[in-house]
């Protein structure tokens, strides 16, 4: 297979660009274009000619940032209208830059995704979804979760309109009319929609998600009912999928996969003979990449790769080679970038005296008694997620100018942990708990550094806030601060499939509460959840743990909230946390439990597979080095036993499994231990002075022992 | 772009910086590694060859020594072959009862023959050919790094040594000519060019002095395991190459720091090498550069040839200088920007997010001591600096960040009050542990409660030397027992002036007549008097020899004093040495004697081991079991001798660290001459293990 090698060219930098503002139109003449849409609210279209930027046209900035930008045509024509949403209003331009529609949808929310086909438009705010049809209103969908994309099936050869969302909760809800059709559960929570190869596939029906916690997948719509194509798992840890585009940069005849993720990966994908992706190239960039998308831009018949950042660069991955090696191209590409790097220089110049000017003009206040000084809000595009992989979060963070500092504070314990693509120096200062502080961490980034992503692992039941003041470099130095809430059970996912098999115990609350006011305390103990009750008289969600995939079922209505889990120590939490919660409102909570002794050995059983992997991987890697040391010496090995030949076949994979768990150990015998001292919790006893007991018995883990001494003691 | 020109699998681990390159046929360069089992391997030119016959005298080197932090290194010059069996064979090294951190070889001063240099605990020791120990002198810590040099360009090599006391110093053979103060454990040094040397410490910076001046430094969140001087770029100048523990290798240039080329490792590097490895004949070729990282990858790479000027970056220079620019022009905008609406107009002071403040908000510090309650029983504990940072407006401090190096745990330090005790002034209490200036760069977030933004201001305060004394009453404060007394050719006045830039003092002290100041140390080393007479005479009065010592060393570079000699007078201290040599005598005696009933037992085993197997063999497998058992008895003694043995040892290598430690106090009483005087005085007095003339040097700096 061949090689991609593909070179980097920057075009232009505009204001920082939301997700998906940025679309290559149809091809007209020999070269195709660029609109991209930023949060000053200009749309702009720009061509290249001979290496420069030459715009098209250009919008004066509007009052709303531009949170879409997305392309229409007539059904199974063209797609060369260029369609902007901001606020309420969808601006429609022709590819000359004629605003022929400006539409005011009246939606109670802002906008924050579009889709256009033909002479119908999908749009979706936070909550609603509003279809119109020549500008009128069609239908209507209030859904439970927050939206993130809407598309609809190709209708050129089937009847209606199909549209599909993504949304919050991890399912794509397919609609008809305004009615659900069906769900379809997705393994994280999708972000980004596109059809499959730009039209849905042979039958006009398959469409690409990518989810927040950077898994990708296809799926069939059928009539009835959804079927997986295929889903890749994010083994490599790397960002959420931003955007996604079909587009054949292999000049193989078939189309490939392009993608963006937020932590500044694009990546192609091409498929196999079975139709699975395969990974063909990557690229990193510095900022998160919000739109990806394939074309011919700079010169015909070179195939591009155009992408725009949170930052609001835009830049081309091009097949075009633009380095020393390539020649006579070499010397135009040089010619032309040493003019731009010239008028850089003067612009800067010129800049440098404005700042100054300002600078003594903002000085001269500082004399003045009365004035005042604030500085305006810059923007942060941050995401603090839970990984399921290995149960903790990512805090990723990001700036248009670079940062210079950041200082955590967090009146939880967590754990900071190491990410390795990151630049900036840490160092942590004592603190002392009395005031509040279990972590104070700073982070000195290094010149350029953009965004930064932060590692933290939390423990179920304490919780609290984590707080990051974020300080970039721009004059006068401000920094912002940035909440984080550590929930009371900060491990647990939303999930639709809940195991009736397994033995629950189960907490009920009964009490004079709204149902608001049981949503509004469920939302404070359990990540995921929207921010509104839902519809309805009764509300029902499930959650499962990530670490040790025990599951929570939570049911409630006014005045009753019903919750049941596998795990006891969930059960616990969740009292201490909800008894507290209603104190503190004044309400009168009756809490009754009913506590199945048979929970504990499932649990245990649970967590018996993986503290045995765990164990015995702690086990395999202390051997590798030694073993390591007998291969050197000894030329033949076939004298050990074959476990031992085993482990030295597999020591990459042990030690980097080993590594990517840290303290993997160490929490599972935290759970354990919460586990013991929560059942005899609900009997009345206080078993602390007994956890010594139960950690010997776990220095000689067996299954069969633990679950004796939590029955015997 | 620059490419590996060979890459090489060696299948074996290799320890972190124990890579060298020898010649030890006297023509082929062999890669030198030492591997996780305390093994020590070659790979001659491209052809893997383990030369067994070295392998005892491998295992044997290493298991004394502490097989981690040995750093191999072998100049390339064709007689190697000696250097090598010279170190393995005779064995000297092993026996280098301080330990052995650090090794460099090379010519040193005027000292003919090329010396192994070894850093152990405190003391630097050179051994000539022969393995007769022809270089000794001490130094403040633990060695970490050692490099050779022609340092003030003399036509002989000095050498510089980096200790754990954060210390770089500087010797022209037993004299200190300079001395840099680091803000961590220095863990490599390398010679580059002419007096300019690259350094790395264990908190992740690397940079270049050129003498004594820092030419650039870089400071990243890994930490460099091997740096080497090498010309990449072929433009005639070698630029410092480091190999990080991240799997990085960079080469940034020696003047600027700015990176030229740079490429990945999947593991940690183990250390660089140069060598002519590929022994091309076409001489201009030259020696390449091995990286080798600690999975026995190894790469190795020729200088560029494109010429000055060509980049060996991926990608090309305009599309990144272009990004450059527009970065710093994106930046330029957001400044005038963030000017123009940072709302200087007049308006309402709000509880809102925006964390308005006052235009005039002006931020304030003030540095004083804090000696804690002077009625409860003195513990440093309480004792602390004190800064206090205050606004005069109407606002809140969100938080107070410090940067400072050397004095934090970390590079910073913060104070975070909770919600409830947010006022517009704090006080952050600091202990500095050690007598150095140090820049404190304060930034405080400023704002109103439960905003959302802040303004942060920043200020950079220097904390001067002394500044952990505070001054006391000269009258009611008793003396200590201990003194240093000199001469000085200066008045009292210059003294004066030097008191008052290296004391923290509320205002600038003056005298008439004789100058006489008590200042009381917040560390809990008891009072510092400092007296000195018209005449010139000077008299240091404290308990501690390591303050002492700062005080002359301060003042002397202070008054630009090149050679002082001094009369010190340390009961306490040389009572405490005597002690510990006494405790070095018994430690040597239990050593011997356990050495012996070692021997004994590994007799008795052998023949044990022959008549158990004889029994076996005549079918007695009741002596067979009986033999076994004793010999399983005897086992567990000798592995509890060893043990006794291994404890021992360490006691002993406290005890002469503690030793060498009070020498190189007892120097750094002294000025220049005088204090490596006194230093090689002191070592031959132990060598002729002369104990009374010990003292004597200490008290008057003369044999």
């Amino acid at each position: 297979m061949m090689q991609l090698d593909l070179t980097r060219v920057d075009y232009l930098q505009v204001g920082i660009t939301s997700q998906k503002c940025l679309q290559v139109l149809p091809l007209a003449g020999k070269t195709q274009r660029i609109a991209i849409g930023d949060n000053e609210g200009i749309l702009r279209c720009i061509g290249m000619r001979k290496g420069e930027v030459q715009t098209v046209f250009q919008t004066p900035p509007g009052p709303h940032k531009l949170t879409r930008v997305v392309l229409g045509g007539q059904v199974g024509g063209v797609r060369e209208r260029i369609f902007s949403a901001s606020g309420a209003v969808v601006n429609a331009y022709t590819k000359k830059g004629k605003n022929f529609l400006t539409f005011d949808t009246n939606m109670s929310e802002p906008i924050k995704s579009v889709y256009v086909e033909g002479t119908d438009l999908l749009a979706c705010g936070k909550f609603v979804f509003n279809h119109y049809r020549d500008c009128k209103d069609i239908n209507y969908v209030l859904c439970n979760d927050q939206i993130s994309d809407v598309l609809c099936l190709p209708t050129e050869n089937r009847g209606g309109i199909t549209p599909i969302l993504a949304c919050q909760d991890r399912v794509l809800r397919v609609l008809q009319e305004s009615e659900l059709l069906y769900e379809a559960e997705v393994p994280g929570p999708p972000v980004v929609l596109e059809l499959f190869g730009n039209n849905g596939g042979d039958e006009g029906n398959e469409i690409l998600y990518g989810t927040s916690d950077g898994r990708l997948g296809m799926l069939q719509i059928g009539t009835l009912v959804p079927s997986h194509r295929w889903e890749l798992a994010n083994e490599k840890r790397g960002g959420g999928i931003l955007c996604l585009d079909s587009y054949d940069i292999t000049a193989d005849g078939v189309m490939d996969l392009l993608v963006g993720r937020d932590d500044g990966q694009v990546e192609v994908y091409s498929y196999d003979d079975t139709d699975e992706p395969i990974h063909r190239y990557g690229y990193t960039c510095n900022e998160s990449i919000t739109s990806v998308k394939g074309g011919v831009i700079a010169s015909s018949s070179f195939d591009e790769i155009v992408c725009s950042t949170y930052g609001g660069w835009v830049f081309a991955l091009t097949t075009e080679h633009l380095t020393r090696e390539a020649g006579p191209t070499h010397v135009t590409a040089d010619s032309v970038a040493v003019a731009k790097i010239n008028t850089l220089k003067t612009q800067l110049e010129d800049l440098q005296q404005k700042v100054t000017d300002e600078r003594e003009k903002y000085q001269q206040t500082a004399y003045s008694k009365t004035a005042v000084s604030a500085v305006p809000i810059f923007p942060i595009n941050d995401k603090f997620v839970l990984n399921r992989e290995d149960a903790s979060y990512t805090l990723s963070l990001e700036l248009q100018t670079p940062i210079d500092n950041i200082l955590l504070q967090s009146d939880v314990p967590v754990d900071l942990l190491d990410v390795e693509k990151n630049s900036a120096v840490v160092s942590y200062s004592a603190c002392s708990p009395e005031e509040g502080n279990f972590l104070l961490a700073t982070y000195r980034c290094q010149a350029n550094t953009t965004r930064l992503e932060l590692k933290i692992r939390s423990i179920e039941g304490q919780y609290g806030t984590l707080q990051l003041y974020v300080t970039p470099r721009i004059q006068p130095k401000t920094c912002q601060l940035r909440q984080y809430p550590i929930k009371p059970l900060s491990l647990h996912q939303r999930t639709h499939v809940f195991d009736d098999n397994r033995p629950h115990n189960s907490l009920t609350l009964t009490g004079q509460f709204s149902m608001t006011e049981v949503h509004a305390w469920l939302c404070f103990c359990l990540p995921e959840l929207p921010e509104r009750a839902p519809a309805g008289d009764a509300a029902n969600f499930q959650f499962s743990s990530t670490f040790l995939d025990t599951q929570l079922d939570c049911t409630y209505r006014k005045g009753e909230a019903v919750f049941r889990s596998d795990n006891i120590s969930t059960i616990s939490i969740l009292k201490d946390v909800l008894s507290k919660e209603a104190t503190k409102k004044k309400i009168r909570l009756d809490i009754s439990y009913d506590v199945n002794e048979d929970s504990i050995a499932h649990t245990l059983q649970m967590i018996h597979p993986r503290l045995e992997h765990q164990l015995l991987l702690a086990k395999k890697v202390q051997l590798i080095d030694a073993l390591m040391e007998l291969q050197v010496n000894e030329p033949d090995l076939s004298f050990m036993s074959p476990e031992y030949q085993q482990i030295l076949a597999s020591a990459d994979d042990l030690k980097s499994e080993f590594k990517r768990q840290p303290c993997h150990l160490e929490r599972l015998y935290g759970m354990i231990t919460d586990l013991y001292i929560d059942k005899f919790k609900f009997k009345g006893q206080n078993v602390k002075s007994k956890v010594p007991a139960l950690l010997e018995v776990l220095d000689s883990y067996e299954l069969g022992n633990l679950i004796n001494f939590f029955d015997n003691s | 772009m620059l490419v590996p020109i060979f890459t090489l699998k060696l299948n074996h681990k290799v320890n972190p910086r124990t890579v060298a390159i020898g010649h030890y046929d006297g023509t082929h360069p062999a890669l030198t590694c030492g591997t996780a089992a305390g093994k020590v391997w070659f790979l001659i030119s491209l052809i893997c060859t383990t030369l067994n016959n070295y392998f005892s005298f491998c295992i044997f080197f290493i298991h004394e020594g502490k097989p981690h932090n040995i750093s191999l290194k072998f100049p390339s010059c064709k007689n190697n072959i000696l250097c090598l069996l010279f170190i393995f064979t005779n064995g000297c090294l092993c026996q280098c009862p301080d330990g052995a951190n650090a090794l460099t070889i090379g010519k040193l001063g005027s000292i003919e023959s090329p010396l192994a240099i070894v850093g152990g605990n405190c003391s630097i020791q050179g051994y000539n050919k022969d393995g007769e120990d022809s270089f000794w002198t001490v130094t403040g810590d633990t060695v970490q790094s050692l490099c050779l040099l022609d340092f003030n360009n003399n036509g002989q090599n000095e050498l510089i040594v980096g200790s754990e006391d954060f210390d770089i110093r500087v010797f022209q053979e037993d004299e200190i000519i300079a001395e840099m103060t680091e803000t961590e454990i220095i863990t490599c040094l390398c010679p580059i060019t002419n007096a300019r040397f690259g350094y790395a410490l264990a908190n992740g910076t690397v940079g270049v002095y050129d003498r004594s001046t820092r030419y650039w430094r870089i400071k990243s969140k890994n930490q460099a395991v091997s740096i080497h001087a090498y010309d990449l770029n072929g433009d005639g100048v070698p630029e410092l190459i480091t190999g990080w523990t991240n799997g990085k290798v960079d080469a940034r240039s020696d003047t600027t720091g700015e990176v030229i080329f740079k490429d990945n490792f999947n593991q940690a590097l183990a250390g660089i090498v140069q060598a002519d490895y590929r022994m091309d004949s076409s001489a201009k070729t030259g020696d390449q550069l091995l990286c080798v990282s600690v999975d026995g990858e190894v790469r190795g790479y020729a200088p560029a040839t494109g010429g000055p000027g060509s980049s060996l970056m991926d990608g090309n220079v305009e599309q990144d200088t272009i990004r450059e620019l527009s970065q710093r022009k994106q930046v330029g905008c957001s400044d005038v920007k963030s000017y123009s609406l940072s709302g200087s107009g007049i308006g309402e002071l709000g509880s809102g997010t925006m964390g308005m403040i006052p235009a005039n908000t002006q931020l304030q510090t003030t540095l004083s001591v804090n000696t804690g309650d002077q009625t409860k029983p003195v513990s440093h504990h309480y004792n602390h600096l004190l800064i206090f940072i205050f606004f005069i407006s109407d606002t809140i401090i969100r938080a107070v960040l410090i940067f400072a190096e050397g004095i934090f745990e970390g590079e910073s330090h913060v104070v975070h009050p909770n919600n409830q005790s947010l006022s517009s002034n704090l006080k952050v209490p600091i202990i500095p542990p050690k007598d150095i200036p140090v820049d404190l760069h304060i930034k405080a977030l400023i704002g109103q409660k439960n905003s959302t933004q802040y303004h942060v201001f920043e200020l950079t305060r220097q904390l001067p030397r002394f500044s952990m004394y505070n001054l006391v009453n000269s009258e009611t404060t008793p003396d200590p027992r201990s003194h240093v007394s000199f001469t000085l050719n200066e008045r009292p006045q210059r003294m004066l002036m030097w008191i008052n830039q290296n004391f923290l003092l509320h205002e600038d002290l003056s005298c008439e007549g004789d100058l006489y100041f008590t200042f009381v140390s917040l560390r809990g080393a008891g009072p510092l008097k400092l007296r000195m007479s018209h005449q010139g005479q000077v008299a240091i009065h404290t308990d501690d020899m390591d303050v002492a010592g700062d005080v002359i060393q301060s003042l002397a570079q202070f008054l630009n004093i090149d050679d002082l000699q001094t009369t010190a007078d340390f009961p306490v201290e040389t009572e405490t040495l005597r002690q510990i040599l006494i405790k070095v005598d018994e430690f040597h005696r239990v050593r011997s004697k356990l050495t012996a009933e070692m021997a004994d037992h590994s007799n008795l085993i052998r023949s044990m081991v022959v008549r158990a197997e004889d029994a076996r063999i005549m079918g007695d497998m009741r002596s067979m079991r009986k033999g076994y058992m004793e010999l399983y008895d005897l086992n567990r003694d000798l592995i509890s001798g060893y043990n006794i043995r291994c404890q021992n040892h360490n006691e002993l290598v406290a005890c002469l660290k503690q030793v060498n430690q009070i020498i190189q106090k007892a120097g750094r009483v002294r000025v220049g001459k005088f204090k490596s005087q006194v230093i090689s005085s002191c070592r031959s007095a132990i060598k002729n293990n002369n104990t009374a003339s010990l003292f004597k040097i200490i008290y008057t700096g003369m044999a």
